[in-house]
């Protein structure tokens, strides 16, 4: 990658500071097959978790006398409940596609929250040297408490629900984030449009939201990326546990947990939600290492 | 390395003081007034006066912090709420069974983790790095939930060889090792992946340095540059791996004991949030956090151990 950094090293105005061009991204990333079946996959389930209430065939809380129908491919399946029903008789198909979307959101949330605080506290170490020995000591005091400490922690203060989850996720994610966000900063501010742009007398916001911000923001957001399969794992093991989402709500780990009472006479109540978060996991995780190599390959390590 | 400690160490102050905190706003959640429960609702005014004057219920916040910090330091952690026994004892039994599945978890997942991750590096480009690479990508990916249900199913309830329920004494007897079996292979299961994939940059780091070459070039077999030579180099990243790693293991193991009711901190944990029973639950984050503390410490020792380049 010795090209990257001489190109980094020469320029002297934030916009050019981008790797050369050669393929653009984009099409780098879909030449690699696994990615590109991973990014479509990914964004199937994200467009159907979208449109759950214009696509979905059942209301997604109704029960109803057909509990433990199997998917339609077995023999008693039934074509009105493509998936089947649950222990009480909701339409699971339904409820996946309402469940996909609480899960998602809780990652996504939960991932925005820890990706904003934690890299502004990154960005502020590296842009004030002065206050880089406290910030990183609070990261690494951060560090030493897990996050399913600090979720189990939260929902014990505030009581089971997606939002004690959901903070707990995004609280969890900030110290990583710093870290790496001050990473990509000092060696942002080691170079020369930096000292340019002091050299002109723009001020500290300017300096920071126009030259460090603006260059450091994709790398950011590629190192979040490569978490949110972890976050959406985590997540769901807490609404597994009874801990995150509530019934008659329906996420994905609930609803695996909910399956579990059926696990001899109708396993298909909870495999197919658990099938479905490895889907998304993989696909993020897949896509996250392919647009990691792509975009960033400094970040690999 | 002993200011490495001891930056440690003083690091460890505030979030040992936080949880601490935690716990004390835990135990303030209990819900009623705690003379009344000690006394009962018949008591009169004068004996709850007297017992919250003995408890030091009448005394400033801060005071009760104080308190309640001299207690937990000689062990006093309050009553379960349900079982009414000590939390102590409550935590004291639970202890031994998370160490347990945590050893038998890593005593197969690390050899194994890092035998593939070697494999991978040493044949890199292969078919066997490849399928290495996708089976850490894979087992990063699988919610733990799942595998434990799968296991389940399939050897418990399907060919059913191993028991699934509960713990059958210590790991030594027979009935003990037999129980053990799913608990562990389902959570060692999370953590192979990401064994094998830092073992497997780290030793492909390694395989570049100038002491592999020299190696080789004194006529050494590949197995002897390999493990003597670029393997115990290399095992240095990962011990941190699992240091750093320890909360994503807890995490696993909370899952997998409270699904094989595995008498565990973690199913313990889990148990008293959801019966709100504030006084245990306030007991096990304090434990499990402090472990973690620990565990920090312990790697970073480990670490100055392996690498004599970490001075502090």
């Amino acid at each position: 990658m010795t090209v990257t950094a001489d190109a980094n090293t020469t320029t002297a105005t934030p916009e050019d500071a981008a790797p050369p061009r050669r393929a653009p991204w984009w099409l780098r990333l879909l030449r690699d097959r696994a990615a590109a079946a991973a990014l479509i996959l990914l964004g199937l389930i994200v467009l159907a978790a979208i449109l759950a209430p214009l696509i979905s065939p059942a209301d997604p809380f109704a029960n109803s006398r057909n509990v433990m129908i199997p998917p339609i491919w077995s023999e008693r399946g039934m074509a009105e409940h493509l998936l089947g029903t649950d222990g009480q008789g909701r339409d699971i198909l339904s409820r996946l596609l309402y469940g996909t979307r609480v899960t998602l959101l809780i990652g996504l949330i939960g991932m925005g929250l820890g990706g904003v605080i934690g890299s502004l506290m990154g960005l502020v170490s590296a842009f004030y040297p002065r206050l880089d020995p406290w910030i990183m000591r609070l990261v690494d005091m951060m560090l030493s408490f897990p996050a399913i400490l600090l979720g189990l922690a939260l929902v014990a203060v505030m009581g089971q629900g997606v939002v004690p989850v959901t903070i707990a996720l995004g609280v969890a994610s900030i110290p990583d984030c710093a870290r790496i966000a001050r990473g990509i900063a000092v060696g942002i501010m080691k170079q020369e449009f930096i000292e340019a742009g002091r050299a002109v007398g723009l001020s500290d916001l300017t300096l920071f939201v126009r030259y460090l911000l603006r260059n450091a923001i994709s790398s950011i957001m590629i190192f979040m990326s490569l978490r949110f399969g972890q976050l959406i794992l985590l997540g769901a093991a807490l609404s597994f546990l009874g801990l995150g989402a509530r019934p008659p709500q329906a996420e994905l780990g609930m609803m695996a947990a909910q399956g579990r009472d059926f696990l001899l006479f109708a396993p298909h109540i909870a495999v197919i939600p658990s099938v479905l978060i490895f889907l998304i996991v993989l696909c993020a995780n897949v896509a996250g290492d392919a647009l990691r190599d792509v975009l960033d390959p400094r970040l690999r390590g | 390395m002993i200011g490495q400690i001891a930056n440690r160490l003083i690091l460890s102050v505030p979030v040992l003081f936080g949880v601490l905190l935690l716990g004390f706003l835990l135990l303030q959640l209990v819900p009623g007034d705690p003379a009344v429960v000690i006394a009962g609702p018949a008591a009169p005014p004068e004996v709850l006066d007297a017992i919250r004057q003995e408890m030091g219920l009448d005394q400033p916040v801060m005071v009760q912090f104080w308190n309640y910090l001299a207690r937990v330091a000689s062990g006093d952690m309050g009553r379960s709420l349900i079982s009414n026994k000590t939390v102590l004892s409550e935590l004291g039994g639970a202890i031994i069974p998370t160490v347990e599945l945590m050893v038998a978890c890593l005593f197969w997942s690390i050899p194994l983790g890092i035998g593939m991750g070697t494999v991978a590096a040493v044949k890199r480009g292969s078919i066997a790095d490849r399928i290495v690479m996708a089976l850490s990508v894979g087992g990063v990916s699988l919610p733990i939930f799942f595998i434990c249900l799968l296991a389940i199913q399939f050897l418990g309830v399907y060919w059913p060889i191993f028991p699934f329920i509960g713990r059958g004494g210590p790991v030594w007897t027979y009935d003990g090792f037999m129980h053990i079996v799913l608990p562990a292979v389902s959570l060692g299961l999370i953590f192979i992946g990401p064994v094998a994939r830092m073992t497997r940059s780290s030793v492909l780091e390694v395989l570049k340095l100038d002491h592999v070459r020299t190696a080789r070039a004194k006529g050494l077999s590949e197995r002897a540059v390999i493990l003597r030579h670029a393997l115990r180099n290399a095992l240095i990243p990962v011990v941190t791996l699992v240091g750093l790693q320890a909360g994503y293991l807890l995490g696993g193991a909370i899952v997998t004991e409270t699904i094989f009711s595995w008498p565990g901190i973690g199913r313990l944990a889990v148990g008293a949030i959801l019966s709100s029973d504030f006084p245990v639950a306030q007991g096990t984050i304090l434990v499990l956090a402090l472990a973690f503390i620990v565990i920090n410490l312990i790697v970073d020792v480990l670490y100055a151990l392996l690498d004599p380049r970490v001075q502090g």
